[in-house]
């Protein structure tokens, strides 16, 4: 946090009451190009647009809720197996003490994948197809062994006090593309573990908030927003009480002379109207075609819910909104029998990930997309419960496709087991100064004035891993 | 302002660490040196480049301004960094490679790496070799220097906030007829000094909606309406505001104010959402304090320290206690924490929330540094953070299975301690009361054989679920059996009746350890740096700070301190308290950063009145309703909210208060007012509306009881589950929960528009305020009928364009539904207009 810097207050707030008529433009770039109410914006705010280099236009965070086991996915310890059933040694440790416990070894089979030589374990057969785009950080860490202190981490930045989520700062930095949609939308999130809190606004204006489908427990095909469909009325009933309820607004606003709060409750009311049909067309993934639906593993049993959420990701990104986040369920949390929970979850979502990254790639969308897989932390690669792992913050691997990142390519290790960042470590205060960067935000300068200080994303923290960039 | 220098020195020096490269600056610097003006250039050199870095990345830790000089150095002028610290000179002009700061800067040796957390960029180390290079150059007296901290409370007595009260004369007006009091006085001579006249007052209709609204949130009642637009006197104004001050509902509003200042929850929020089962005493509380309008400085003194209040009675022991829930009911991180970092973090919310609740200050803001901007040195904040870890308001608790660190809660009542105890000892004994049953039932299955042989080998081996009769072979083997079935009968009734959750509250508690707090260097819990005796604000004391208890917390002491009108604590209070009063009846503040009275905030727009109504507040015993009553009164609050170009022109905002704001119904009126509407709201109080929910207010996975909302009492009474608000919260911005909110923010967004136009509350609401037009009188007309809906639901009645209008959509609208079938056109039609009205700008904003 810079504290240095300061504006008075002003009510940015008021401006965008008055130009509250849709999603688009309202981003602080559109606000502050807008010389009449630059200085306000100005003021309220000290972000500014950086680099116009940046590739990703948007994000699509697969987020994989409970912690998977980055030993058994992307961190190939052969050493695990040689240790298994004992504790490692400190001559196996590099003559230094080496955290406690029996190590649990990995019984999938990694191979190096694609021209970059990305390791990945065999549960990922499809994902794997696109080692090439990936962009493997196997040195992550993040703080918090408990999952919602970790959730919030990894969502806000922090887990003591309550900041916006990183869609809504992305929302806020860049605005929406979309008349109808707004810029963050959260597919099937969780309730637990700081629940709306993981993509809400805090005290960013309210339109940065992510909007919510459904909840990570509800299968995505029978998820709703909340109000989106009258219960009594169809369209032509409501559009007629519509405008009966806007002919006495427009009076009201008559008789109180331009008054920005009528006008823009008039303007949000179209907006809602049309959202209740532009909303529901786009949820609708029957004028997908039957080649696309299978190739997200549609209608295949353990593959249909994520390829559901990965392909409903896919076309709100088309349709210009900036950052989405597709939730599991609270399934990879294994701390029993973590060998089978891996082969079960991954097998639900290994097709999916893999239809999104390859319709992406297809239609054009991958270079300006970045995806993003990872999860609140990594598990232990010792055992716990005999066949389980524990949570484990020190070290677990995020992996980032398209959206200008270098495919191929793994970046950090850790060491011979996995227990602690080896190389080049990322907190995930710096993963979300890098996130930004890639969407040409700088992190130090997409600030909100509240309560008399400028906050961040990244608080006073965060590098931007600038090698991950081609 | 005496430290504009020194920001703007800051905000230059962000600028340029943003903008400048190393090469091209030296370069320059170094031909101007060949061009003969060496000084000068080195100089500007040490402005541009060097300056900033030292402000931005050292004095944090080494400037004799900010109290800190880590290792004995400080690096505000050359003679400073000449001298040193304790490692020696730090610059040998002319030599970088022998320079201690440029060994440091550069992390070239372990045990010498500065900055220690983030190493400076090459660009800037490359800047700082060039300098000592051309020998160091500054300005040999350091202008800055005579500029004091921002965080310096002495100097930072002279903020207005800060100033006892000022004895303001009332000004004189021309206009003397339009003012009706004092405050009209105020507002009045500032409008005349700018040439604007007000506008015309409200019509009555419009003045008494808006003055029931603002008192008790609720919508007039048709009563009231008629009283006072067939006799608009003062005289009947005033005895409906004291009707209304009187009613219940009143503190049903503005309880719900401070609510939002207290930072309200039913539940923790954060990473582990578990019920606050009990915070709906404190709620209740609240809202009592504010209907017998308990005078502010009380109402502050049981919320920080009721439960150190001598008692009379039990009762008022237990009232006095649950005032205090204030201190507990804040959000905290429970899982995977450290305590002393816990212990630390509940203190921060505590200290943050009491700052700027009552004091209208960022006191948070010190945690890690001395304030950037406001004069509270991390000196004071950790003098107040002795006070607040000196009280407890954790504990351990058995919940969910588990041995946790929990909220307080103590037992209510003459003997609340013991049921409480004898409730939590039972669930940490429950597990063991289970195997002891079953062990008993394995000994009765023994028993039951009649082998003595087999009895006494169990005896030999574990005695364990024997009763004592049953041990004893001399008692015949039926009168055995017949006891142990007695006997584990008991243990199994004692497991299925399991004691109900006694009645208790959060209720804090002093520590066992009364002590000083150290200072944690950059707010880490585990660097400790100078221990600091307990106290207050510097800023705010005059003479020497009095040493609190030894053996008590001081939070009495802290709550008097901050409402004593001789002090400029009580001053700044009675400021803060007068604007949140004037802010929520004029929907805008004097101080319009309510929240927010240092530096960062905003300047009254009218400082005299902002005084005036201090003072005034303070003559009256800081009574509530007195100054509603001032203020409600005044000409000022009946203007009508009509704009007009003359004034507009010159004062866009209506900061000179030439008019009345129009200002949105915040969600509990939205809601209130349509149920009220209705017919059905149920006014009374409740007590909790959370209690069949489980210990996890929001859950992971299945967790079936979600918080209710179909209930038609006030939605103040609604379960306010943090990460979980009622739909109707979440979208018409309700205060977060998790931090104190003295003005909500105020969106337009258009799931606001979804849930008016589609949500079943508000279809359910215009079909019961269908009903009741039809169903109350046998007069069919539509006429009537359109009436009636204006008066319930916009307190007004229709002009002839809008009956027109409503007509037509009645009939046609009924025309419709009839050739479609529908069973009861003409009343589905009526509550689609009902529905209308109350989705319209009409019934969501107050004229």
């Amino acid at each position: 946090m810079r504290c240095y810097d300061f504006h008075k207050a002003t009510t940015r707030r008021s401006l965008l009451r008055s130009s509250a008529c849709g999603f688009a433009g309202l981003s602080l770039a559109a606000i502050a190009n807008t010389p009449a109410i630059a200085n306000t914006a100005a003021a309220e705010s000290n972000a500014r647009i950086a680099h116009a280099a940046a590739k990703a236009k948007r994000v699509i965070f697969l987020f994989m809720w409970g912690g998977p086991s980055h030993v058994d996915l992307f961190d190939y310890k052969p050493r695990l197996n040689e240790f298994a059933g004992r504790a490692v040694t400190p001559e196996a440790y590099g003559g230094k003490q080496p955290p406690g416990g029996t190590i649990l070894g990995s019984p999938f089979k990694f191979r190096q994948h694609g021209d970059g030589g990305v390791w990945i374990s065999e549960l990922f057969p499809q994902v794997s197809r696109h080692a090439d785009r990936m962009c493997v950080i196997r040195s992550m860490h993040t703080d918090g062994s408990a999952h919602g202190e970790a959730l919030l981490n990894l969502h806000t930045g922090t887990s003591s006090l309550v900041r916006p989520s990183v869609g809504a700062w992305v929302s806020y930095g860049l605005g929406s593309e979309s008349e109808n949609l707004p810029a963050f939308i959260t597919i099937s999130p969780p309730r637990g573990h700081g629940g709306v809190q993981n993509y809400g606004c805090a005290f960013l204006p309210a339109m940065h908030q992510g909007m919510a489908i459904g909840a990570a427990e509800i299968p995505v095909a029978k998820a709703k927003i909340s109000n989106l469909t009258n219960p009594e009325m169809d369209r032509s009933a409501q559009r007629q009480q519509l405008d009966l309820i806007q002919s006495l607004n427009h009076k009201h606003l008559r008789t109180a002379e331009a008054d920005a709060g009528i006008e823009g409750l008039i303007a949000s009311y179209e907006l809602a109207f049309r959202m209740q049909s532009s909303i529901p067309a786009i949820m609708n993934l029957s004028d997908e075609t039957l080649e696309t639906q299978a190739l997200y593993g549609i209608a295949d049993g353990p593959t249909d819910n994520f390829g559901r959420q990965c392909l409903l990701a896919r076309k709100f990104a088309e349709q210009g909104v900036r950052y989405i986040q597709v939730s599991t369920d609270y399934t990879w949390d294994h701390h029993q029998k973590n060998n089978e929970g891996l082969v079960k979850e991954c097998a639900q979502v290994d097709r999916p990930i893999a239809g999104l990254l390859t319709d992406l790639e297809r239609r054009g969308m991958l270079d300006d997309t970045l995806v993003i897989w990872g999860s609140e932390f990594g598990r232990t690669p010792t055992a716990e419960n005999t066949d389980g792992r524990n949570h484990h913050p020190s070290a677990f691997t995020m992996w980032m496709a398209g959206g200008g990142v270098k495919g191929g390519f793994t970046y950090g290790s850790t060491d011979d087991f996995g227990f602690h960042p080896a190389e080049n470590p990322v907190h995930m205060h710096d993963f979300h100064a890098t996130v930004l960067h890639a969407l040409g935000l700088d992190h130090k300068q997409l600030t909100y004035r509240y309560a008399g200080r400028d906050f961040r994303l990244t608080d006073i923290y965060g590098d931007v891993q600038t090698e991950l960039f081609g | 302002m005496s430290t504009s220098h020194h920001v703007f020195s800051r905000r230059i020096a962000l600028l340029c660490c943003l903008v400048i490269t190393a090469e091209c600056s030296l370069s320059s610097a170094l031909r101007a040196q060949e061009a003969g003006d060496s000084t000068t250039a080195g100089i500007a050199y040490f402005e541009k480049h060097v300056r900033p870095l030292l402000v931005e990345r050292c004095y944090e830790c080494h400037s004799g301004r900010s109290s800190r000089t880590e290792g004995g150095l400080a690096l505000d002028n050359p003679a400073s960094w000449l001298k040193g610290g304790d490692s020696g000179s730090t610059i040998v002009p002319g030599d970088p490679e022998s320079s201690l700061l440029i060994r440091a800067v550069r992390h070239s040796s372990p045990d010498l790496q500065m900055p220690p957390k983030e190493k400076l960029s090459e660009d800037e180390i490359q800047h700082l070799v060039n300098w000592v290079q051309l020998g160091a150059p500054a300005p040999e007296e350091d202008p800055a220097s005579t500029v004091p901290h921002p965080s310096d409370p002495v100097a930072g007595k002279s903020h207005w906030a800060f100033q006892p009260l000022l004895e303001v004369k009332v000004p004189d007006v021309r206009n003397v007829d339009w003012a009706r009091s004092d405050i009209d006085r105020f507002v009045l001579a500032r409008l005349e000094q700018q040439s604007l006249t007000p506008v015309e007052d409200a019509s009555p209709a419009d003045l008494i909606r808006r003055i029931t609204m603002v008192i008790t949130g609720l919508p007039p009642s048709p009563e009231h309406l008629v009283q006072y637009q067939s006799q608009p006197t003062t005289e009947t104004l005033s005895r409906i505001v004291d009707e209304l001050l009187a009613s219940p509902q009143f503190g049903q509003r503005w309880g719900r104010h401070w609510l939002d200042l207290a930072r309200y929850a039913d539940s923790n929020g954060l990473d582990e959402n578990f019920l606050f089962r009990e915070a709906w005493r404190y709620r209740n509380w609240v809202i009592d304090a504010i209907n017998a309008d308990m005078p502010y400085d009380r109402f502050l003194l049981e919320q920080l320290a009721g439960d150190l209040l001598p008692y009379e009675s039990i009762e008022q022991r237990d009232r006095q206690r649950i005032a205090a829930g204030f201190l507990v009911v804040g959000p905290k991180v429970l899982l995977g924490v450290n305590p002393d970092r816990q212990k630390m973090d509940v203190a921060d919310e505590q200290i943050e929330t009491v700052g700027r609740v009552v004091l209208g200050q960022t006191l948070g803001c010190a945690r890690c540094h001395d304030h950037k901007f406001d004069p509270v040195p991390a000196r004071d904040y950790y003098a107040l953070a002795g006070i607040f870890t000196s009280t407890r308001v954790m504990e351990q608790r058995f919940m969910l299975n588990e041995q946790r660190v929990m909220e307080r809660l103590e037992g209510l009542g003459p003997d609340g301690n013991v049921v409480d105890d004898a409730y939590e000892t039972f669930y940490r004994e429950l597990p063991n009361l289970r195997a002891h049953g079953e062990k008993s039932k394995a000994v009765l299955d023994l028993l039951k054989q009649k082998n003595e042989q087999a009895i006494a080998e169990r005896l030999a081996q574990d005695g364990d679920g024997f009763c004592d009769q049953a041990r004893d072979s001399s008692i015949p083997i039926d009168q055995r059996i017949e006891a142990q079935e007695k006997y584990h009968a008991a243990q199994i009734e004692k497991l299925t009746k399991p004691p109900g959750i006694p009645p208790r509250a959060m209720i804090p508690c002093e520590a066992d350890a009364i002590h000083d707090e150290a200072i944690r260097k950059s707010g880490k819990f585990d660097r400790l740096g100078d221990v600091v005796p307990r106290g207050f604000l510097t800023v705010l004391l005059d003479g020497e700070p009095k040493p609190l208890p030894e053996k008590q917390s001081g939070r009495i002491e802290l709550a008097q301190w901050l409402t004593n009108t001789q002090t400029r604590s009580g001053a700044l209070a009675a400021r803060v308290q007068a604007n949140r009063i004037w802010y929520h009846v004029m929907g805008r503040g004097l101080v319009r950063t309510v929240d927010n009275f240092g530096r960062t905030g905003e300047a009254p727009s009218h400082p005299e009145l902002l005084d005036h109504l201090a003072t005034l507040m303070i003559r009256e015993n800081w009574s509530l309703k007195a100054m509603i009553r001032h203020l409600v009164l005044s000409r000022t609050f009946a203007l009508s909210s009509q704009s007009n170009l003359t004034n507009s022109a010159v004062d866009p905002d209506n900061a000179l208060l030439w008019r009345a704001n129009r200002r949105r119904l915040d969600a509990e009126s939205l809601r209130d007012a349509m149920l009220q509407a209705a017919g059905v709201l149920e006014p009374e109080p409740v007590d909790s509306t959370v209690a069949y929910l489980g210990d996890q207010a929001t859950a992971v996975g299945n967790n079936a009881v979600r918080r209710r909302t179909d209930y038609n009492f006030r939605s103040v009474y609604l379960p306010v589950i943090r990460n979980d608000l009622p739909e109707l919260f979440e979208v018409f911005d309700f205060a977060n929960p998790h931090f104190a909110t003295g003005a909500r923010p105020q969106t337009n967004v258009p799931t606001q528009g979804l849930f008016l136009l589609n949500d079943a509350m508000v279809m359910t609401a215009a079909r019961t305020t269908a009903h009741r037009i039809i169903d109350e009188s046998r007069d069919t007309s539509l006429d009537r009928r359109i009436n009636r809906m204006f008066e319930l639901i916009l307190s007004k009645t229709p002009d002839e364009e809008e009956r027109r209008t409503i007509a037509a959509f009645l009939e046609q609208t009924a025309y419709r539904l009839n050739e479609a079938g529908d069973p009861e056109p003409e009343l589905t039609a009526l509550a689609r207009a009902c529905h209308a009205l109350f989705v319209s700008s009409r019934f969501l904003f107050l004229e």
